[in-house]
């Protein structure tokens, strides 16, 4: 069916209200003056040079890069062989399982945040790597295993069968024939475990310190004393960071496919 | 291990699913000799499926055993079991090649790595495929994978070959190709093979065996001209195939008397009562006008014709008689005899004694 132009127009609508805010950040991004107004008194790229030497701000994007990273392949390690667990086999608890894994999400972040600080900080753990790891991981493992457990369900498992009447153990078989057929699962569950830490700010509100602090936090802080474009210019290298990511997940297998969707 | 002891024994199988009121698979068993192959045939549900996949460790019988080659490997799990499996989706690995699917089951079966390209590109050339080797299955078509799909299942060199419904995804047109294809590998490698299916054709045309299967028991296991000819039971006369079904009494001497007052010799030594006969088609003779009936032919029905259906090969007619309905198929070419018959055209129908499948009515 071919969409009416009534349709179309709604649609344009829908789209110019949900791109509108990033169009409104990219321009003030690149702003000649030294105060986030709209419109801007005239261009220049003079915040992002200034973004490039704030070494707060760029301690800060390493230290979140870094964790995001540590995150992701935590929350793949952990939560790829729950969900296979959720996904394929059969034990008592399964559901209950299923349930604790997913129940994070349920919880306010402000919640969470405020109990690993009452938890971490008396054991030394706040405001250390450990800590923050801790912490997203909380938030990032149930989408991991969400994602990887749609991705596990989704492969046939006369595929597994096969494989065993020729001779593979279950655990070979799981390895060998179940996790390549649901790689584009866990890419996707990657990357957006990556992307969920990297955006975290409530939780890395409660749990850096004055040494190790997350870009969310900084970017915080910084809008609370200043309110040059300078946060303009930092929030449109985020955006291209993450549109990056989902790029590059849609030239490796379709970022469609890889979130499951056919 | 004797000579003469089957290759595989189904002892006293037993399977119920939670829930179900009826077991799936009700005291199954069964013997199969070596190199033989064995169709278990029946209805959806009848427990065939549930059957092979316990053959092949894909799901714990509740009690019996089952022996392959005098051993016991009730308790082993499928990957110890030595078994290629043909399933009915294939279940073609989708990363691998061709050739890298039927490596895999080489490599699992510690098959040294160099040997394993060799090895499973003739498996392939066996199934007629050296040409797709590299092909992924999405690129092959539905009769490739299959030919795949088998070449895995074999390459391993199983004790045991097990085919679910190996013909059933594919067209009606390739699907008679194939299973000659099929039994004649079988045949020539001598490997012991089971397969389920639902179409009877493919049952008598492939195995050595038959085991017609209903609600989850063997209602008779027999070559399949015996099945055809001589099924044990009513389900199995009704179930392969067709027939018409003639109601009446049977009394002394093994006469079978209609509602409609006709009296049929059979060859029946049932105790008299109510029973329920069959009668193929094929076996019907139609009578010139004044023609005696062939000697041996003690059955002759007059009949007035219903129906007559022409498919070129065959015609069928369909009578009223005094037995009820009955078809007669004859071969259109050679039995000239129907071109003159019209709807309601009196006419003959003689058929032996033996013809004649008797049961005790239900």
């Amino acid at each position: 069916m071919k969409p009416t132009l009534a349709l179309r127009l709604l649609a344009c609508v829908g789209y110019l209200v949900l791109l509108s805010p990033a169009a409104l950040v990219l321009l003030i991004s690149f702003s000649a003056g030294d105060f986030l107004t709209f419109p801007p008194p005239g261009f220049s790229t003079r915040w992002y040079v200034a973004l490039a030497g704030n070494s707060v701000l760029m301690s800060a994007l390493g230290t979140s890069a870094i964790l995001a990273a540590v995150v992701a392949v935590v929350a793949l390690l952990v939560g790829g062989p729950a969900a296979y667990a959720i996904a394929r086999l059969e034990f008592p608890g399964r559901g209950v399982l299923a349930a604790l894994l997913t129940a994070p999400l349920l919880l306010p972040t402000l919640v969470l945040g405020l109990a690993l600080l009452l938890v971490l900080q008396p054991l030394g753990l706040a405001a250390t790597w450990p800590g923050l790891v801790l912490g997203h991981c909380l938030v990032a493992i149930p989408f991991a295993v969400r994602i990887m457990t749609t991705a596990f369900a989704g492969v046939p498992k006369e595929l597994e069968a096969a494989a065993w009447t020729l001779g593979a153990t279950p655990f070979q078989a799981a390895l060998r024939i179940t996790l390549p057929n649901a790689a584009p699962g866990a890419i996707a569950a990657g990357v957006l475990t990556f992307l969920v830490s990297f955006d975290e700010t409530v939780i890395s509100l409660f749990l850096v310190g004055p040494r190790l602090t997350t870009l969310p936090v900084e970017m915080f802080r910084y809008a609370e004393h200043t309110t040059d474009p300078l946060i303009a210019a930092l929030a449109m290298t985020l955006i291209a960071f993450a549109a990056l990511m989902v790029l590059l997940v849609e030239r490796l297998m379709g970022f469609s496919n890889a979130m499951g969707r056919e | 291990m004797s000579r003469s002891s089957p290759h595989l024994r189904l002892e006293q199988l037993v399977r119920h699913y939670a829930g179900a009121a009826a077991p799936a698979v009700d005291r199954i068993s069964l013997d199969l000799p070596r190199g033989a192959l064995l169709a278990l045939l029946g209805p959806s549900g009848c427990g065939k499926t549930t059957t092979l996949r316990m053959i092949a460790g894909l799901e714990k019988p509740e009690s019996g055993r089952i022996l392959v080659g005098g051993r016991d490997v009730t308790a082993l799990p499928p990957h110890k079991r030595h078994m290629g499996v043909v399933f009915q989706s294939y279940a073609l690995f989708p990363h691998m090649t061709s050739v890298g699917n039927v490596a895999f089951g080489l490599e699992m079966q510690g098959v040294a790595r160099a040997e394993r390209g060799p090895r499973a590109l003739a498996a392939l050339e066996l199934v007629g495929l050296s040409g797709f080797a590299q092909r992924k299955p999405r690129q092959l078509s539905g009769g490739q994978q299959q030919r795949v799909a088998l070449a895995r299942a074999l390459a391993i060199e199983p004790d045991l070959l097990l085919l679910d419904e190996p013909l059933s995804a594919l067209d009606a047109k390739l699907r008679e190709g194939v299973r000659d294809e099929i039994r004649a590998l079988q045949q020539r490698l001598g490997t012991t093979a089971v397969f389920v299916t639902h179409d009877q054709t493919e049952a008598l045309a492939m195995a050595d065996l038959v085991a017609v299967m209903n609600a989850g028991k063997v209602e008779q296991l027999a070559a399949p001209e015996e099945i055809f000819e001589r099924p044990a039971t009513r389900f199995v006369a009704t179930f392969v195939g067709r027939a018409a079904r003639i109601q009446g009494r049977l009394e002394a001497g093994g006469v079978l008397r209609t509602e409609g007052g006709a009296a049929l010799r059979t060859h029946s030594s049932l105790a008299a009562g109510p029973v329920e006969a069959f009668l193929r088609p094929h076996r019907v003779r139609l009578l010139a006008p004044g023609e005696a009936a062939p000697t041996g032919m003690a059955n002759v029905l007059d009949a007035t014709l219903a129906r007559r259906v022409y498919t070129g090969e065959i015609v069928a007619l369909e009578a009223n008689t005094p037995a009820g309905v009955i078809t007669a198929e004859l071969h259109a070419g050679t039995d000239g005899l129907w071109r003159e018959l019209q709807p309601g055209s009196p006419m003959r129908l003689a058929f032996r004694d033996t013809d004649l499948l008797v049961f005790p009515a239900p």
